[in-house]
């Protein structure tokens, strides 16, 4: 019988099972590592490094998950906290901020496929649309769960969910159902 | 409909534009990088408890003049009809297993917690 997050967890807490975070490691790495990589614009080495941050974080702190949401919502969280504070770091060390960083990407640039179309377009959401694209559309997050999450009430994620996808649908068109 | 459609449709594509990352040793990394466990807690648990017992043990051996209650009670169960022995065979067993099971049930309730 597999055991469940929830049961990992515990043996991490009771015993310090090391093995048993390495398993809740080998579950979660793939999402975490695919939010990361979305929210970094695909910078994978970046993206990398803040899911390490993101599960030495849980591992540390692992006391302070109640388990009143899943392991994986509770992870997100962490993994969002984490890049928030590693975009912050950098806007301070060299000035970089979102909206130069939408300026860098051409929109000319030949787009052979709707997957490249969809990771451009994606890109050009702002952060806060992005996120909750994201969570809620990507990784099957609730608007409950996302709110939590990105820590913002959860009108909000509604309506960031609402206008990124608008947004999307706009850019996509031509990809779409007639 | 086409607006369901089209919803579906972009739904599809976010969740199949997610493909799985294969683990390559990442797994490793992070588990390289966690503080060692907390070993040192254990052996110094097990040596308190294991000190304990012998304090106990000896304390009780010097107290009873040379550990003599055990021969008095081993003479005492000598003369017991068969069937008393047995019963109280029965009934310690039946202790023991109550109490390991008590043991395991309240373990088994903090790991859930």
């Amino acid at each position: 019988m597999e055991l469940t997050d929830a049961d990992l967890v515990a043996r991490v807490l009771v015993d310090d099972d090391q093995h048993a975070f390495g398993e809740l490691v080998r579950r979660h790495q793939s999402a975490v590592r695919g939010l990361l990589r979305q929210l970094t614009r695909t910078d994978v080495a970046l993206a990398d490094d803040l899911a390490q941050q993101t599960f030495l974080r849980a591992y540390k702190n692992i006391r302070s998950f109640r388990g009143e949401a899943r392991f994986s919502t509770w992870l997100y969280r962490i993994a969002y906290n984490c890049f928030r504070e590693d975009a912050r770091r950098r806007k301070e060390l060299v000035g970089i901020d979102e909206e130069q960083l939408q300026t860098q990407h051409d929109p000319q640039v030949a787009n052979p496929g709707l997957r490249h179309d969809l990771m451009r377009a994606l890109n050009l959401l702002p952060l806060n649309e992005r996120s909750a694209v994201l969570l809620c559309c990507q990784n099957g997050l609730s608007h409950d769960e996302a709110a939590r999450v990105l820590d913002i009430p959860l009108g909000t994620v509604k309506t960031n969910v609402l206008r990124g996808r608008e947004k999307l649908k706009r850019m996509l068109a031509d990809w779409g159902p007639n | 409909m086409n607006q369901v459609n089209q919803e579906d449709w972009l739904d599809r594509e976010l969740r199949e534009a997610a493909p799985y990352i294969d683990d390559e040793g990442f797994t490793a990394r992070v588990l390289q990088q966690l503080p060692p466990p907390r070993r040192g807690h254990d052996l110094l648990r097990a040596a308190i408890l294991l000190g304990m017992t012998f304090l106990a043990s000896a304390l009780a051996y010097v107290v009873s003049g040379g550990g003599r209650f055990v021969s008095v009670t081993l003479e005492r169960l000598a003369v017991l009809p068969a069937l008393w022995i047995l019963v109280l065979a029965l009934v310690s067993g039946l202790v023991i297993a109550a109490v390991g099971a008590t043991a395991a049930i309240s373990r088994e309730r903090g790991l859930q917690t």
